[in-house]
């Protein structure tokens, strides 16, 4: 029989060190690359250290431009997929009864398929002979296919969208799970109407999870680059974009690791900054 | 967030564990080939690598493995065919390389393949950071099969750094049914096609069209042609370009689909339109076409170096050679090759019944350092003001 030590260890220690080698190392590796002057000789070589990149960074408005670009599209994002997460998840929880687990498989049946080809799929149905496009001018209202439709930022949301609702289902499903039921019949047995139960009740108690799927949503769209590169076109690229091009094109790995740790500061700022305005905990006891 | 936060004193333990892997790693990368500066690179040239003595087992025998640095598709056993049948016992693993940049960016942060295949522009970066050996091409039987022409360009200083493999256009590849005629690289930026161009994503391409465009010496660049460089693309980008292409397969789709009537293209784009039926052509701008010519050479301190000779000398074998032409419609540097081209489809695809073809043609040339940064740090601005 183990103590609880070495129980706690024997848990803990795989994912600790997965977490330290392959999240924490690389992490520090990038803060370290970015303050190397230029790429030169071998990767682990830190004898010369400045701010010249960061300098850089500050002295292209350009890019600061985009990144404010980057948040403000992932918001828009984030707070459309959560509002359509949002009925879903109420759905499975309170009136599917028990297809519930059925619907849930249905949900995740996308992620069967890979992310890339579901990005191409949008391209087949907006392209400029696309489903949209080609089933428009058969009823005959357009007699020139929209080109509106792909190759801008619009298509870029209308696609992060798509793939990020059944990803923002879940934490949205597992909080309404978790609201007591004995509360809902204690509000309509106190004369609460449908409607004020849904507000008082089952909304507060379930904004953890619509919190949840919030960051989750919104910290890895801010960075989104697979998605503008393949819907977006010349006018639809993201932050993203340029910190690839400065790694793969630029041969510049220093300019593109200070790049991306300008970025994860602004979004941990961001996430920061969300967390302190809508209190978690407070909410949830209202 | 449920979850206890351990003591920082246990994360600490396991601090000198990921210290020794980082190490290790090091040790790893940092060979003498791969980490020697610049600066110490004439004499390291000089020094001979003992790897290179040339082995006395035969062909069939012979055991080992290489590996090899390579684009995407480049991977095929159509690329190497003659070495795995001639080396049968050698194993080629290939590591694969997503650009030149890409490329060359995991030579310079020590990468250990054997092989590897950039294209030109990027050549004299390789020698000048003593990253690749000289080669001793009387080693190679099917060097005669190379025109002098070819030979040359993979010279650097003077010296055979690079044997030349495949080489193509680049030009304006348009759909016939959507744009009547194109004479020159400024269709790029015709308002009359706007939202139906595509450029491919790279900032000395683009760089190299707009000196086209202006009779500019491409490799005397001045600050404030790049202003104005930069001005033309960032317009273009907005109002003119409706996507720029990062691979060859999004190009032919885009173009396939009638979204993009035309673009900056290589030919290997404009035989798989053609052999899909889609109309299109491959202009003969005013300007000249730009041709590029892709090598293989050896890295610098390799212990494989007799073998990545055998490998390099196999790639110049006639069914290999002929796989390039037939399989991705690119030329190959075996002449015999070319020569012996009667596909009509392959024959426009590289005008070879045009004589005066390579007459107007631009060679892609070598530049600095400190250019190919300036103009990738322009057009990653480019795209980033859109």
């Amino acid at each position: 029989m183990l103590g609880r030590r070495s129980t706690f260890w024997l848990l803990c220690l795989p994912p600790l060190l997965w977490l330290l080698l392959f999240f924490v190392a690389p992490l520090v590796l990038m803060g370290a690359i970015s303050l190397r002057p230029g790429l030169g000789a071998h990767v682990l070589d830190f004898s010369k250290l400045s701010l010249d990149q960061y300098q850089r960074v500050w002295a292209t408005p350009t890019y600061l431009r985009l990144l404010g670009l980057s948040a403000l599209m992932a918001f828009a994002v984030t707070a459309a997929a959560t509002a359509l997460a949002f009925p879903i998840a109420y759905f499975l929880t309170f009136r599917a009864g028990k297809r519930a687990g059925l619907f849930l498989i249905l949900l995740l049946i996308p992620f069967w398929t890979s992310y890339l080809l579901r990005v191409m799929a949008w391209k087949l149905m907006l392209g400029s002979e696309g489903a949209v496009n080609s089933f428009l001018g058969w009823t005959g209202l357009i007699d020139h296919p929209l080109d509106f439709l792909l190759y801008n930022r619009g298509t870029v949301i209308v696609t992060l969208i798509y793939v990020w609702v059944p990803f923002s289902v879940l934490p949205i499903y597992a909080a309404m799970q978790r609201v007591d039921r004995a509360l809902l019949e204690a509000a309509a047995d106190l004369g609460a109407h449908p409607w004020s139960r849904f507000w008082r009740v089952t909304v507060p108690l379930s904004l953890p999870g619509v919190l949840a799927a919030f960051f989750m949503c919104f910290i890895p769209t801010v960075g989104e680059y697979v998605t503008p590169l393949l819907v977006g076109g010349s006018g639809g690229s993201m932050y993203g974009n340029i910190i690839q091009d400065f790694f793969t094109k630029a041969v510049n790995w220093p300019f593109g690791a200070a790049l991306s740790v300008v970025m994860l500061l602004v979004t941990v700022a961001l996430v920061a900054i969300a967390a302190r305005l809508v209190d978690v905990r407070r909410l949830a006891l209202q | 967030m449920s979850i206890r936060s351990p003591r920082p004193r246990q994360l600490f333990a396991l601090l000198p564990a990921v210290a020794l892997l980082l190490a290790a790693c090091s040790a790893q990368s940092g060979s003498p080939g791969a980490s020697a500066g610049a600066s110490s690179s004439a004499a390291a040239s000089e020094a001979v690598n003992p790897s290179c003595a040339v082995s006395t087992t035969s062909p069939a025998d012979m055991t080992g493995s290489l590996t090899v640095l390579d684009w995407a598709g480049y991977d095929a056993k159509d690329f190497w065919t003659d070495f795995a049948t001639s080396y049968p016992k050698v194993n080629v693993g290939f590591e694969i390389g997503e650009s030149d940049a890409d490329i060359f960016s995991k030579r310079s942060t020590g990468d250990q393949a054997d092989v590897f295949h950039p294209y030109t522009g990027w050549l004299q970066f390789y020698v000048d950071n003593n990253l690749v050996e000289p080669i001793d091409t009387s080693r190679l039987t099917n060097w005669d099969k190379v025109p002098d022409s070819f030979k040359k360009i993979g010279q650097v200083n003077g010296k055979q750094y690079f044997i030349p493999w495949d080489w193509g256009f680049s030009s304006i590849l348009y759909r016939t049914d959507k744009v009547p005629s194109v004479d020159s690289w400024s269709v790029l930026f015709d308002p009359k096609y706007a939202k139906h161009i595509s450029m491919w994503d790279d900032g000395p391409a683009a760089v190299t069209t707009s000196s086209y465009i202006h009779g500019w010496d491409e490799t005397k660049i001045t600050d404030a042609q790049l202003a104005t460089i930069k001005q033309e693309w960032t317009d273009q980008q907005a109002n003119i370009n409706l996507t720029n292409w990062a691979g060859e397969p999004e190009l032919t789709a885009a173009m396939a689909s009638g979204d993009v009537w035309a673009a900056y293209a290589w030919q290997g784009a404009y035989a798989t339109l053609l052999g899909q039926g889609v109309p299109v052509a491959y202009a003969n701008p005013k300007e000249g076409r730009n041709s590029w010519v892709g090598v293989y050479g050896i890295r610098k301190g390799t212990a494989n170096c007799d073998l990545a000779y055998r490998f390099l000398d196999q790639k110049l074998a006639d069914k290999t050679s002929q796989n390039v032409v037939d399989l991705f419609y690119y030329g190959s540097a075996n002449q015999n090759v070319m020569n012996g081209i009667t596909d009509p489809t392959l024959k426009q695809a590289f005008s070879l019944d045009d004589p005066n073809i390579l007459q107007h043609t631009n060679f892609t040339p070598n530049v600095t350092a400190a250019q190919r940064d300036a103009w990738t740090a322009m057009w990653a601005e480019v795209k980033a003001g859109n």
